[in-house]
C-alpha cells in the first residue's frame, strides 16, 4: 500500500486534528428534563466534607435508601473541604457532575443558568411544602424562573467576644455590643487602648454583612445590585473610619473567614461572627480563648443572617428519577432532624425546628447556643444572594479595602463593585 | 578456459545470511515507506500537539469569544482586548509582573555569578555552601512560602528582631504594604533561584581556561579585576541564557505572591500578578474562559517581545 505525496502533509496534520479534537466540546444542553421512571439504578451523591465526623450517618442514610428502594444503588462521595467550588466545576466542565450534589445556592446559580440542574418548580412544585418558605426561596432564583435545589440544612450563630481581649483593651463586656454602631465605638475605644495589639473587627464586611446592617443587596425581579445606597456608603465609612483610628491592621484587610476565625483564636479580635459550630470548634482547638469567650445575639439591623446548603439533582442525570428520590430522601424531616442531632446545624424540613432538641434547655452551653441559634433561624435570611459569585466576592473585598485605605472614595468603590455584580448576571 | 579468480564478500557465502535488497521486503527493509519515520515521532508529536499546539490555538481561538466555563461562547471579536485595556486588575497585574522582571533578573544574572565565584573549589567548606545554597531549589514552594510568611508576618520573626533593636515602633508590613508585599515575593524568588543558576554558573566556569586567570595574575590582576575581566566575559552566553529563563520565570511569578498574599493577590488586589489574573478569571464556576484567554494571549505577545528585545539586545552587544 502506497500513499501519494499530500498525503505525507495531510495525514500529520489529520492526526493533529483528532488528537485535537479529543479536548473539544461540551457546552450545556438546555433541553428540559422531567422526572419520568421507576426509582432504580445507581446514582452517585457528593457531599462537602462531611465524610470525617459523619460517615455512620450517611453510611446508614444510603443504606435505609437502598432498602426502601429495592434495585438502587447509591455511591456516596465526600469531597475535601478546599477545592470544593474546583471539583464542581471540573465535573461540571466534564459533564460528570454527580447525580445528587451537596451544594450553595450561589454555585446552584451558575449551574442552574448552564442548565445542568433539575428544575424543581416544574418537576416537583409539590415539595415546597416540605420546606422552611424561606428555605425553599434560598434556591428560586428570579432571573432564571425557577427553583433548582432541595433545601438542606442550615446555619447561623450568635456573637462571640473575646472577653480577655475586651478587659485588656478597656472595654466593658456588660454589656457587650448588641449594635454595630456599639461595636464600631468599642473598636474605636480598643484601637486607642491597644493599637494593633488586638483589634475589635477581624476582616472586611462581606455581602452578608451589608444585608444585616440593612442595605438591600438586590432588586426585586434579581436583575440589578444594589448594595450602594447611602445605608452602604455608611457601613463602609465605619470600617474605613475604625481602620484610621487604628482599629484595624493592614492585614486584616486581606483576610477571609478562616484568617478571622485564626486570628480570633490567637487572642488578637475582639469579635467573631460566629456560627453553631463555633463553640465546639474553639474547645477543641483554642480551649484558653473558648474559656474567656461570651456569646451574645449576632449583631443585625435587621433580621439574622444565615446560610443554607442543599442539595441539587443534575438535570443529565440517567436515573433522574433515582436522584429525586434520594434527594428528597436525604431532606425530608425525619432525616434532617437525625443529622441535625449529630451535627451543630439546623434542618430546613417543615416543623422540625419545632422539635424538642430545639425547644428544651438541658443546662449545657451547647444548648443554650443550640436554642438561642434556633430561634435565630426561624427569624434569619439567607442574605447572600445566590446571583453573586465567587468572584464578585472578591471583587467587592478588594474595592472595599481600597476604600478603607483611603485610595479610593466610598461611593466609587461600592459602585465599581455592584457594576462587576451586575456585569456577572445572566443576559437576557 | 581457466576461470577468473573472485573475490567474494565472505559475507554472501552462507557462514552469513544475505543481506535484504532494498525494496523488496522482508525484516531488514528500511527506508521505503515515507511515514515510517512519523511512527517515531508520533508520541512526542501526540504530547505536543495535544498539551502545547491544541491548548495555544484554543487559546487564541477563545480570546475572541465570551466563552465561560460552562457555555461555549459566541464570537466577540476584539472586544475582550478591549476590556483588558480598561481592566484596572488587568493594569495592575501588568505593572507588577513588569517590575518583578526589571528586579529580579540583574539580580539573578549577577548574585549567583558572584556566588558561583565564590563557591568555586573543592573544599569541604565549599562543597557544604553549594549544597545550603541548592537546597531552596528544592523545597517546595509551599513550605518556602510558609517559611517567609512566618518570617515576615507582622508578629513574625523579621518584626519581632527589628523590635527589639529598637529599630521600629510599629511593625513593618511586608505582607500587606503594596510595595513591600511585592518585594517580600521578591526576595523569596531570589532567594529559591539563587542556588539553581548558581549550578549553572559553577558548570560555566568550569569550561574557563585557567591559564587565562594566571595570564590575568601576571598582570597584576588581583582577584576583583580577574572576576570583571576573565570570569564575567567567559560565562556571558550562560548569563544571557540565564537572563532568558529568569525574564520568563519573573514575569510568570505565581506561588510567591499567591502564598505571601494567602491567595488574595493582596490588600486591595494591588500585588496581583498577569498569571494570578489568568487563574482568577479563568478558574472556578463563574470562570470567563474567554477573557481568561485574552489575558494569556496578552501575556504570550509580552513576553516574546521581552525575549526579543533581550536576544537583541545580546547580539547587538556581542558584534561590537
Amino acid at each position: 500500500m502506497s500513499f501519494r505525496k499530500p498525503a505525507r502533509y495531510v495525514l500529520p496534520v489529520v492526526l493533529a486534528l483528532a488528537l485535537g479534537a479529543c479536548g473539544i466540546g461540551g457546552g450545556a444542553d438546555d433541553s428540559e428534563t422531567t422526572v419520568s421512571g421507576e426509582v432504580k439504578g445507581e446514582i452517585t451523591f457528593q457531599t462537602w466534607n462531611l465524610k470525617g465526623n459523619y460517615a455512620d450517618y450517611f453510611n446508614g442514610l444510603v443504606t435505609a435508601f437502598q432498602n426502601a428502594n429495592p434495585g438502587t444503588t447509591v455511591k456516596w462521595i465526600d469531597q475535601p473541604p478546599e477545592g470544593y467550588q474546583d471539583k464542581l466545576s471540573a465535573d461540571a466542565a466534564a459533564g460528570s457532575l454527580p447525580d445528587v450534589v451537596d451544594i450553595g445556592p450561589e454555585a446552584a446559580f451558575t449551574l442552574a443558568n448552564a442548565g445542568m440542574l433539575l428544575d424543581l418548580s416544574k418537576t416537583d412544585p409539590e415539595a415546597k411544602a416540605s420546606y422552611l418558605p424561606k428555605a425553599w426561596d434560598a434556591n428560586a432564583f428570579p432571573s432564571l424562573g425557577g427553583t433548582y435545589a432541595y433545601p438542606w440544612y442550615l446555619n447561623t450563630g450568635p456573637s462571640f467576644f473575646n472577653t480577655a481581649v475586651l478587659q485588656k483593651c478597656g472595654v466593658s463586656k456588660d454589656p457587650l455590643p448588641a449594635t454595630f454602631d456599639a461595636l464600631f465605638a468599642a473598636g474605636q475605644k480598643m484601637a486607642a487602648t491597644c493599637k494593633s495589639d488586638a483589634t475589635m473587627v477581624g476582616r472586611l464586611p462581606a455581602i452578608e454583612t451589608f444585608g444585616a446592617y440593612g442595605v438591600p443587596l438586590m432588586d426585586q425581579a434579581g436583575t440589578k445590585f444594589t448594595f450602594n445606597d447611602a445605608k452602604a456608603v455608611e457601613l463602609v465609612s465605619h470600617y474605613r473610619n475604625l481602620f484610621q483610628a487604628g482599629g484595624m491592621t493592614e492585614e486584616t484587610l486581606n483576610k477571609l473567614q478562616t484568617g478571622e476565625v485564626d486570628a480570633f483564636k490567637a487572642g488578637r479580635v475582639g469579635w467573631l461572627p460566629g456560627s453553631s459550630y463555633t463553640l465546639k470548634d474553639l474547645k477543641a482547638t483554642a480551649p484558653k480563648v473558648a474559656e474567656t469567650v461570651a456569646i451574645s445575639p449576632q449583631i443585625t439591623n435587621d433580621k439574622p443572617n444565615m446560610y443554607i446548603e442543599s442539595l441539587a439533582v443534575n438535570a443529565k442525570s440517567k436515573n433522574v428519577a433515582t436522584a429525586v428520590a434520594f434527594a428528597k430522601f436525604a431532606t425530608n424531616k425525619e432525616n434532617q432532624l437525625a443529622f441535625s442531632k449529630q451535627a451543630a446545624i439546623f434542618p430546613s424540613a417543615a416543623g422540625a425546628l419545632d422539635d424538642p432538641y430545639f425547644t428544651t434547655d438541658d443546662g449545657t452551653d451547647e444548648a443554650k447556643l443550640r436554642l438561642e441559634s434556633a430561634k435565630a433561624v426561624s427569624e434569619a435570611v439567607v442574605y447572600w444572594p445566590a446571583a453573586f459569585s465567587s468572584k464578585s466576592v472578591d471583587y467587592l473585598r478588594e474595592q472595599i479595602a481600597l476604600a478603607v485605605l483611603g485610595k479610593k472614595d466610598v461611593q466609587a468603590a461600592l459602585d465599581e463593585a455592584v457594576k462587576y455584580a451586575d456585569a456577572s448576571l445572566p443576559k437576557k | 578456459m581457466t576461470a577468473t579468480p573472485v573475490r567474494r564478500d565472505t559475507t554472501a557465502t552462507g557462514t552469513m545470511p544475505p543481506r535484504a535488497r532494498p525494496g523488496r521486503g522482508g525484516i531488514g527493509r528500511t527506508h521505503d515507506r515515507w511515514w515510517t519515520p512519523w511512527l517515531f515521532l508520533v508520541p512526542a508529536l501526540a504530547i505536543v500537539v495535544v498539551f502545547i499546539l491544541f491548548p495555544f490555538a484554543n487559546t487564541l481561538a477563545l480570546s475572541a469569544t465570551d466563552a465561560t466555563l460552562l457555555k461555549p461562547g459566541q464570537f466577540v471579536g476584539a472586544d475582550n482586548f478591549v476590556r483588558l485595556w480598561h481592566d484596572d486588575r488587568f493594569r495592575t497585574a501588568m505593572t507588577n509582573s513588569l517590575l518583578y522582571v526589571v528586579c529580579v533578573v540583574p539580580v539573578m544574572v549577577a548574585a549567583p555569578l558572584v556566588l558561583a565565584a565564590l563557591a568555586n573549589g573543592t573544599t569541604r567548606i565549599l562543597g557544604f555552601l553549594r549544597t545550603a545554597y541548592y537546597l531552596p531549589v528544592v523545597m517546595s514552594s509551599v513550605i518556602v512560602g510558609l517559611i517567609w510568611t512566618n518570617l515576615l508576618d507582622s508578629r513574625g520573626l523579621v518584626n519581632q528582631v527589628l523590635d527589639w533593636l529598637g529599630v521600629i515602633s510599629e511593625p513593618v508590613p511586608f505582607l500587606s504594604g503594596r510595595w513591600l508585599t511585592l518585594l517580600s515575593a521578591m526576595v523569596v524568588t531570589i532567594w529559591t533561584g539563587l542556588g539553581y543558576y548558581m549550578v549553572i554558573y559553577l558548570a560555566a566556569l568550569a569550561n574557563i581556561d585557567p591559564a587565562l586567570y594566571d595570564a590575568a595574575s601576571v598582570d597584576g590582576a588581583g582577584p576583583i579585576r580577574q572576576f570583571l575581566h576573565v570570569t564575567v566575559p567567559g560565562v556571558r552566553t550562560t548569563s544571557a541564557l540565564i537572563g532568558l529563563f529568569s525574564s520568563v520565570s519573573a514575569f510568570r511569578v505565581f506561588g510567591e505572591v499567591y502564598i505571601l498574599t494567602g491567595g488574595t493577590g493582596g490588600v486591595g488586589g494591588q500585588n496581583i500578578t498577569i498569571t494570578m489574573l489568568i487563574q482568577q478569571e479563568g478558574t472556578g464556576l463563574q470562570a470567563e474562559t474567554g477573557y481568561a484567554g485574552a489575558i494569556s494571549v496578552v501575556m504570550f505577545v509580552v513576553l516574546g517581545l521581552l525575549l526579543a528585545g533581550q536576544l537583541w539586545f545580546q547580539r547587538r552587544g556581542g558584534s561590537r
